[in-house]
């Protein structure tokens, strides 16, 4: 209940609001360009509290498209964990819902006060729009209100039009994505304004600049992505506070499918980030250059240890549940290969182009790049390392995916056969490329990467088409025994969405940082006494200190979840958990799945 | 003793934090400060000032330096070694200067073959030289290999028009007397004890306001000077040492006037 009131007034706080901005900026074209945030500043207190708006939103808008894919698979297959997860996942969301708009609530109120003719600008550019979010952010409450509160009363026969509802909701959430996403993106990349910075024709010209599409992309794919790593870090935390086996493998399989989510997204996330960089250097060449070349070249070094870090520690992830799975022994010879490639092609991606040396270092070396190590600095190396390493997560998947099955199928040496070559002939296809991109100028150089994207995506689809058929009707060697993974599986949960929070901090210093002095790039200079753009060493303490804020708050909104839930036991509006004793089998066949829990009535 | 979870999770979570932020603090930090603005018109320059002035635009505010270089070939732009004799022959009718003020300007107009046409107008924003700053790269790159011969006059009136931005505050008309806020500057409002407005002054203890008209609108000086600690503290200064009292000691006349004096500082 209280929940539900401070979302309404977090709502009511932001419709109150939107309609008087234009009073605002009137009045605040008379007043100073800047006002100073009493203590830490005006940048660091728009910085706070964006980061965490960002980290909240990505969660409530990433999570939901996953929830009701599992509900419909729940749906469509009848088996009522899916059910209880989806659900499970939603309360997740749910909780942070008014917290997110108290957020976006107080960001507003900072660009308004602190930075007023900014926020005059944009209103003159973007004023229609405010309208559609705050219709839209109305829509979505309401629908996921219906949505999270309906799941008893849309049950059974009427459990289409509750899924319905959860699609809704979610392209609701997409809608407020692109609306935010045209602001955030026309300060990197203005467009649709003439000279003096006046919007030209339609709003829909600035709404439509070069990395609206991509950014759209990217968030949307990364809050999925987040959204994985946080629900199965939720799960790791239950996992290793539970008092029964039962409890346990509940949450080992909450934890599996929150990190399969993640993974799943993780993959294609790469290729989202070329599409975004590529639109950078299309907009402006300098700005795409300063990025990757300039001040923020380090960012990149950090970014590279990170990504390592996820590859790593999710095959590791996969590798440690394997244990589990009765079967899974024959697999066990592919993983010092796979443990190799990975490290090799985390090193390789780690490696900066140009030292950090002294003098007469320099001297001794012939310059600052590394006469071996440097060829590893450059594009071409990182892609193929990055490529290399995707294909490996992938075959980590497939592996595990068929861990405790055999298939029957007769054309199974044929179908394992052409998996095998599609992804020999992605690799050679990567390693190619790779090796000849360094003959070439940068400008054909950069169009290889498209090349080495499409092989690995090619394999991915084809492998899949034929394991899906393949290990239909498989034969087991056992039921994955939920529960009795390794603890510190638990902490590599963890470690992925520490890892991911952080990324996105860093990600969204860049996005941020690459407009150096400039509000609106080219168009509004910076003329506040924070125009410096900070270094990477400060942005990192900020980084860190705004996300071990949200995830204090995540910790604290949980456990006000909790609270309530512990409440209402065995009242309506909870799903009941379903039966996991001695572990049941949810990747594995049909046949050994058996025992499903029955439905909620 | 048994540990809680929360405690060991909280404990793990600082651990991966906290090598992620050593890490980001230990390798070379740079920052990206706003570009200040060098203004040369009606100064009296000599040629070595001018390419003095001319390679660190090059180098800094410029941007140059990103594509180009001096003496190695780049993939993106062309070596500029030589540049300054070797452009009188690159584009027939144009002299050396001529040709290195249109690529400037105009770079999109002649592009050197085998490489891609990228090169930003350098008097537009984000990168937005002025017409002094216009000169001094002419005169750096006319150096390279060649004589120094460009005039500020040889630049288009028009260059660096538009180099602030469409969103910089329009030019005011400020009711103070400048030549009066100068000596207030120096003399009752002790300014000159911690800043330096070009000529005036030298101490280091507040920011050189020489150019300040260039990067400050009136509001935020005349809020600055009454309102010191809420307006905010320039980064790399000490943080509550202006004095907070010109509001009580100055007059309403004095106070227009010296902001009308370091509206002058361009």
């Amino acid at each position: 209940m209280r929940r539900r009131a401070w979302t309404a007034l977090a709502v009511v706080a932001l419709l109150t609001l939107l309609p008087a901005l234009p009073a605002l900026a009137q009045d605040a074209a008379k007043e100073p360009a800047y006002r100073a945030f009493p203590l830490i500043g005006s940048r660091l207190a728009v910085w706070a509290v964006a980061q965490l708006h960002l980290n909240f939103a990505a969660f409530i808008l990433g999570v939901p498209i996953f929830a009701v894919i599992i509900e419909i698979i729940g749906w469509r297959t009848g088996d009522a964990r899916y059910d209880w997860l989806s659900h499970e996942f939603v309360k997740l969301t749910f909780a942070a819902f008014s917290t997110t708009a108290l957020l976006g609530a107080l960001l507003l109120f900072l660009f308004v006060a602190y930075y007023p003719k900014f926020w005059t600008y944009m209103t003159s550019i973007f004023f229609p729009t405010y309208w559609v979010y705050a219709l839209l952010f109305f829509a979505e409450t309401f629908t996921v209100y219906v949505w999270y509160y309906g799941w008893d009363w849309l049950s059974g026969p009427r459990k289409g039009i509750h899924v319905g509802l959860g699609v809704l909701s979610n392209l609701f959430g997409t809608a407020i994505l692109l609306v935010a996403n045209s602001w955030v993106t026309f300060m990197i990349s203005p467009a649709g304004i003439d000279e003096s910075g006046a919007l030209k024709g339609s709003v829909w010209a600035a709404i439509n600049n070069f990395t609206w599409m991509p950014i759209n992309i990217h968030r949307l794919i990364a809050n999925i992505v987040f959204g994985g790593t946080i629900a199965a870090a939720y799960a790791a935390f239950r996992f290793l506070g539970a008092k029964t086996d039962e409890e346990r493998a509940r949450y080992d399989w909450m934890g599996y499918i929150g990190n399969f989510v993640a993974l799943s997204a993780f993959i294609v996330l790469p290729f989202a980030g070329y599409y975004l960089g590529r639109e950078i250097y299309a907009f402006n060449q300098t700005m795409g250059i300063t990025m990757m070349g300039g001040f923020m070249s380090w960012l990149w070094i950090i970014q590279a240890i990170l990504i390592g870090v996820l590859f790593i520690g999710s095959n590791y992830y996969l590798w440690l549940g394997m244990e589990r799975i009765p079967g899974s022994e024959r697999y066990r010879r592919y993983v010092p290969i796979m443990i190799g490639i990975l490290a090799f092609g985390f090193m390789v991606w780690a490696t900066p182009r140009s030292m950090v040396i002294t003098l007469d270092e320099a001297r001794a070396m012939g310059g600052t790049h590394h006469p071996v190590l440097g060829f590893l600095g450059v594009m071409s190396a990182k892609n193929t390392a990055v490529n290399m390493m995707i294909l490996t997560t992938f075959l980590s998947f497939v592996l595990y995916r068929r861990a405790n099955r055999i298939s029957t199928k007769s054309w199974v040496a044929t179908g394992m056969m052409i998996q095998w070559a599609a992804l020999g002939l992605a690799a050679a296809v990567v390693v190619f490329y790779g090796v000849y991109g360094y003959f070439v100028e940068s400008l054909v150089r950069i169009g290889f990467s498209v090349y080495q994207v499409l092989a690995v995506l090619a394999a991915i689809v084809v492998v899949m088409a034929i394991d899906i058929p393949m290990f239909r009707g498989a034969r087991s060697t056992g039921t994955i025994r939920w529960g009795t993974i390794a603890p510190r599986s638990q902490y590599v949960l963890i470690l992925l969405a520490v890892t991911f929070t952080w990324l996105m901090g860093l990600m969204g210093f860049a996005r941020s940082g690459i407009r150096q002095h400039w509000h609106v790039y080219g168009v509004m200079r910076d003329n506040s006494v924070d125009a410096v753009t900070p270094a990477i060493g400060y942005a990192a303490n900020m980084i860190t200190t705004v996300t071990i804020a949200f995830f204090a708050l995540v910790m604290f909104i949980f456990w006000l979840g909790g609270l309530g839930e512990k409440g209402r036991a065995g009242e309506s509006g909870h799903a009941p958990t379903p039966v996991f004793a001695g572990g049941s089998d949810a990747g594995s066949t049909d046949e050994s799945r058996g025992g499903r829990s029955p439905r909620r009535s | 003793m048994r540990v809680p979870v929360a405690v060991k999770v909280g404990a793990f979570s600082l651990v991966v934090m906290g090598t992620y932020t050593y890490y980001a603090n230990s390798i070379p930090q740079i920052q990206s400060k706003p570009p200040a603005e060098l203004s040369l018109e009606g100064g009296n320059v000599t040629p070595a000032q001018l390419v003095k002035a001319g390679e660190e635009i090059f180098k800094t505010k410029g941007t140059c330096e990103i594509c180009h270089r001096i003496g190695q070939k780049g993939t993106r732009a062309p070596d500029l070694a030589g540049i300054g004799s070797r452009a009188a022959k690159t584009k027939p009718g144009l002299s050396a200067k001529q040709y290195i003020i249109e690529s400037l300007l105009q770079p999109g107009a002649f592009v050197v073959e085998g490489y891609p046409n990228i090169m930003p107008q350098v008097d537009k924003p984000p990168i937005a030289l002025n017409r002094s700053e216009v000169w001094a790269l002419t005169a750096f790159l006319e150096s390279l290999g060649g004589t120094v011969d460009v005039k500020l006059d040889d630049i288009p009136k028009t260059a660096g028009a538009s180099a602030a931005g469409g969103g910089a505050p329009a030019e005011l008309k400020l009711p103070g007397d400048p030549k009066a806020g100068e000596a207030i500057f120096s003399g009752k409002g002790g300014c000159i004890a911690c800043h330096k407005a070009g000529k005036i002054g030298a101490s280091p203890v507040g920011p050189d306001l020489s150019q300040i008209a260039k990067i400050q609108t009136p509001d935020y000086l005349m809020r600055k000077i009454l309102d010191p600690a809420g307006a905010g503290t320039v980064s790399g200064f000490p943080k509550g040492v202006m004095p907070p009292m010109f509001g009580q000691t100055l007059t309403a006349k004095e106070y227009m006037d010296l902001v009308a004096f370091l509206m002058t500082l361009k």
